[in-house]
């Protein structure tokens, strides 16, 4: 993939951080809806940006709302939790309780989606720095929407190379029908940190050098 | 795992006949706010609660009315919840502050041990804050409050 | 599966005793039902601790003495037995369990203490304090040697039928699917697809692969279901079969099943179901088509059957008639001068029915196809125009007569002499049709025939049509079915013969022909007869010259062969009278004596065609050995197959047909001995 491959135990070591990023972000998001929530075991790619846009335009046809947050650090780049947009009003009220009018549950839409997404990409993020020993500094979440395709639009600033570490994980909430994505978008350099780091994670662990 | 929260509609509590207890809960979400709220009324019912929706209208606060205890979010814009703990320690070196944040990254964490402050993971649960609500409470016993 | 018996000492670590609600006690009831899951062993890993326990199934299995076990173990020990090429990634899926991943599932070989290599499957899960810390990390392994093998076949038989399968809990946004699954709906291969995903490759009007909505109890309903791949967009069948399964904890539903491609069998079906709805219209068509069909070769099968069977009436008549007609001749022509003037009346009389009978037997040869033609060039315009005045005069003063001739007329080879006999016979029945006044049109036009059709034998290619059209009455279908029919006539008793359109329909099918007839009640009738163009030379061949009777001389010695003795009197009489010599043979043998033996130089062998021992052709073949010159006469009544082929004579045979007159005779004689 683009200059940057992962053995297969650098692929086990990616898979099992996030799984442990994402676990901490399943438990978020159990404690903020009260609900079981139903976390399937990562698959962890990294894909073309048009690639990621394929995949989850073949998964989700209407307009996608997402939570972005940029991280820099050791590897820099953007974190997004994405779901279906008619999930939206669904999440709030999820993550409220059920206690709010359907006027304030639209005026808290924003500001709800926004805190969701920190609680969660944080808690992922978060995890996955604790694991790699390097502290990331994060940003305030942005909401934003569109399709597949606008959600991987390239950042100019940041100059990414168009690849993304694209998780399938579905957050699936039990009668709440509320299904969810995490991506990230990191460009070369960071992406052959991320290889480096999980190089020493797995020397850790396993007590010997990674092939 | 918490159960679900009473249902209750949140209303702030201005009682106690004796010096009530003030928190200033600073968070941008308001949906943290009301969380932190929701925590607080179940641990500790007849505590006085103040918001603020950044870290300088939380100094406005500090400066305007006696605040005993103040939860602060780490992720604010313009000014981080470890910046403002860190400016309200030099004010009240004795103050529990709890910093609340979903960002529980080891560095962060020791951040806060270092302003000698709890850190308390969010999403905020009454669970979650319970311990370092007992121990603010015995810590302002101690002091006579 | 190791078996070992229930451990008293409890199951993690401590060795109280087994009161009921002690740890004791709770760690055997764990025991137990770990056992009947199926469980290899199980495991408790204390992360503050960094004390790892295992019961006595695990301890087992890892060759570790179980009192060791329940006390505590060094936490790498979990590694001890994991195959050295799976351990790194267990130690990485491990390693992420302790710092907070929920949810561990891994397959991997452990070396037992018995030096068996086994498949096992790890179930862990992680247990938190407070703060989100992982405290304890515990969970069982599974024994899944077998069932590997068996989902390997599994899995075989899934891709090679072309099997995908599902497990769905009701009510969950998403559905756990297999590979195959999502390739049979054209979808990126993914574990777990959103309920959504899946449903929008349902084409619209068609019930959803996934209903949310229904009571999750009701179970799974066979549906066959019309989708449209994601990748290629095209539409298939898909086929939904599957299960309510409850599960032993919990008490939830979950619909285990699989969707797989009936494309196939539903076009097919589809395809018989067309079949089956235009069976009834096609079945019809196709009765009427072979009944049309069978209606032409019936009608042609009588006319064959009618044809055989008048063409041996009619050679027997004829051998008759020539009896007949040759003794009335003698007897008129030695009738004294004197003789009672009564005598030669009736004499005259008798002939004149002779002659009568006999044009009738040649119509029933006509029509049976089995008069010899004698096709020659013609040039149909100018026959039609030299037929002008005979027409005229046959239909009267009251009925006009127009000819209609196309220009650049074909060509056609045809007996001209039966053509125009066929002509004039529709011409007649055309006049009597009309009841003495009205019109008639003869026309001859060029025509192309560019299809078969169903209810004539008619051949694509180009044709020459003769069509006589009459104002007459019509006739009805059942007339016209009939029209060809030998003796069948509408004409009053005595009337007709009947036989008028049969000899056409005879001599046009000889011909290579064919005869239509389209008629309305009321308004008319159109007879078309249809010859095949002759392609090729231009020139124009030699019309038929009228005969005449002429005289022969002593000096030519004619040969008469014929086993009939009446007929052979006949003819060696009348060629005497004619003043030629004359020898007679009764068979071919006999006439091969006479040609060999007689001494005299022979110039003509008259013979009949067919004769005991030899056929007439077979006796001028071996005659013209002996003399090459030989001129040879057949006299046939049934000359088929014997001199004739495809209906025409062979060039180079001359033959004077059956019954003849004397003068007939002396023409065809003297034609040939004169040629």
């Amino acid at each position: 993939m683009g200059g940057i491959e992962l053995t297969e135990l650098e692929q086990d070591a990616l898979t099992e951080v996030v799984n442990i990023g994402v676990s901490r972000a399943a438990a978020a998001l159990r404690k903020m809806v009260g609900k079981q929530v139903l976390l399937s075991v990562p698959a962890v790619e990294i894909v073309t940006r048009e690639r990621a846009a394929t995949l989850l335009g073949e998964r989700e046809s209407d307009e996608l709302v997402a939570v972005r947050q940029s991280f820099a650090g050791a590897f820099s780049g953007r974190a997004m939790l994405i779901f279906p947009e008619d999930n939206s009003l669904d999440l709030v009220r999820a993550v409220t309780g059920d206690e709010l009018s359907p006027e304030e549950v639209v005026e808290m839409e924003e500001e709800a989606l926004s805190e969701t997404g920190n609680v969660i990409l944080n808690g992922c993020l978060a995890t996955m720095a604790n694991m790699l020993k390097r502290p990331l500094t994060m940003s305030i979440p942005v909401v934003f929407r569109g399709g597949g395709s606008d959600l991987f639009n390239p950042d100019p600033e940041a100059g990414e190379d168009g690849l993304v570490l694209f998780l399938y994980i579905n957050f699936t909430v039990l009668e709440r029908n509320l299904r969810g994505y995490i991506a990230m978008m990191m460009d070369m350099p960071s992406l052959a940190t991320l290889k480096d780091l999980l190089g020493q994670f797995i020397a850790e662990v396993v007590g010997e050098a990674p092939q | 795992m918490v159960g679900r929260l009473p249902d209750r509609v949140f209303v702030i509590q201005v009682q106690k006949v004796f010096m009530p207890v003030n928190v200033l809960v600073v968070d941008d979400s308001k949906l943290a706010r009301i969380n932190a709220g929701k925590a607080l009324t179940q641990l500790q019912p007849d505590w006085r609660r103040v918001e603020a929706a950044s870290a300088a209208q939380a100094l406005d606060i500090v400066a305007a009315e006696p605040i005993d205890i103040a939860l602060i979010d780490f992720n604010m814009e313009e000014k981080d919840g470890l910046t403002l703990a860190g400016e309200l320690r030099d004010m009240h070196p004795t103050m529990p502050i709890a910093i609340i944040t979903a960002n529980i990254q080891d560095e962060i964490i020791a951040r806060a041990r270092a302003l000698n402050a709890s850190f308390v993971a969010k999403p905020l649960t009454a669970e979650g804050l319970q311990g370092f609500i007992s121990g603010a409470s015995l810590r302002l016993k101690s002091v006579g409050k | 599966m190791t078996e070992t018996p229930p451990d008293l000492t409890g199951l993690f670590g401590t060795t109280a005793l087994r009161e009921p609600g002690t740890l004791a006690d709770l760690g055997e009831r764990l025991n137990v039902s770990l056992a009947a899951a199926g469980a290899a062993g199980a495991w408790d890993w204390d992360i503050e601790a960094a004390r790892l326990y295992f019961d006595p199934r695990l301890a087992a299995l890892y060759g570790i003495d179980a009192e060791k076990a329940a006390q505590g173990l060094p936490t790498d020990t979990f590694f001890a037995a994991i195959d050295p090429s799976d351990a790194p990634r267990i130690r990485i899926a491990v390693a992420g369990m302790l710092h907070g991943a929920e949810v561990f599932l891994k397959s991997y070989r452990l070396r037992a203490a018995d030096r068996s290599v086994r498949w096992v499957e790890a179930h862990g899960r992680c247990h938190y304090d407070l703060n989100e810390r992982p405290v304890r990390f515990s969970g069982i392994l599974i024994d899944v040697t077998a069932r590997q093998r068996i989902e390997e076949r599994l899995r075989i038989a899934q891709s090679a039928g072309g099997v995908g399968t599902f497990e769905h809990v009701p009510g969950f946004g998403t559905v756990a699917v297999s590979e195959q699954f999502c390739r049979l709906l054209g979808l990126h291969p993914a574990g777990v697809l959103p309920v959504a995903t899946v449903n929008r490759t349902v084409n619209e009007g068609q019930p959803p692969l996934f209903d949310g909505v229904t009571n999750p109890e009701h179970g799974v309903d066979y549906a066959e279901i019309c989708i449209r791949r994601a990748d290629d967009g095209v539409q298939r069948w898909i086929a939904l079969r599957g299960e309510a399964v409850r599960d032993i904890e919990g008490g939830g539903v979950r619909h285990v099943g699989v969707i797989y491609d009936i494309t196939e069998s539903r076009h097919t079906q589809e395809q018989l179901r067309e079949l089956n709805e235009t069976l009834e219209a096609r079945v019809e068509e196709e009765i009427a088509s072979r009944k049309e069909a069978e209606d032409a070769l019936r009608q042609a099968q009588k006319m064959e059957a009618v044809g055989q069977l008048t063409g041996g009436i009619a050679h027997d008549f004829n051998n008759l008639l020539t009896v007949i007609i040759g003794n009335i001749d003698m007897a008129t022509r030695r009738l004294a001068e004197d003789a009672d003037a009564r005598v030669g009346r009736a004499l005259g009389n008798a002939l004149k029915s002779s002659e009568r009978a006999a044009s009738l037997t040649q119509r029933l040869l006509a029509f049976s196809r089995r008069q010899p033609l004698d096709p020659k060039k013609v040039n149909l315009g100018r026959l039609v125009d030299g037929m002008n005045d005979l027409l005229t005069r046959t239909l009267g003063e009251r009925i006009s007569l127009r000819t209609r001739i196309a220009p650049d007329l074909w060509r056609v080879e045809v007996d001209a002499n039966q053509l125009e006999n066929a002509i004039l016979n529709l011409v007649v029945n055309a006049r009597d049709a009309m009841d003495g006044t009205g019109s008639l049109t003869v026309a001859a036009t060029n025509e192309r025939v560019t299809a078969p059709s169903a209810h004539s034998s008619m051949q694509i290619g180009d044709y020459v049509a003769i069509s006589i059209s009459d104002t007459g009455g019509g006739m009805d279908e059942a007339t016209i079915a009939r029209a060809f029919d030998p003796f069948f006539t509408t004409k009053e008793v005595g009337k007709g013969t009947g036989l008028g359109l049969s000899m056409v329909y005879g001599f046009v099918h000889q011909s290579g022909g064919e005869v239509e007839i389209r008629s309305t009640v009321g308004e008319g009738t159109t007879i078309r007869i249809l010859l095949p163009r002759l392609h090729g030379s231009h020139v124009e061949g030699e019309d038929q010259v009228a005969q005449e009777a002429k005289q022969g001389r002593l000096s030519e010695t004619i040969l008469v062969v014929e086993d009939d003795e009446d007929v052979r009197n006949y003819a060696v009489e009348g060629l005497r009278e004619l003043g030629y010599a004359v020898l007679e043979a009764r068979d071919p043998a006999h006439a091969m004596d006479v040609l060999r033996h007689s001494g005299k130089a022979i110039a003509l062998v008259l013979t009949d065609v067919i004769m005991p021992g030899m056929t007439g052709r077979e006796l001028a073949e071996t005659a013209r050995v002996f003399s090459p010159g030989l001129r040879i006469l057949y006299m046939s009544g049934y000359p088929r197959d014997v001199i004739v082929r495809d209906g025409r004579l062979e060039p180079g045979v001359d033959l004077l047909p059956k019954p003849f007159t004397y003068q007939a005779l002396a023409a065809k004689v003297r034609e040939m001995l004169d040629d």
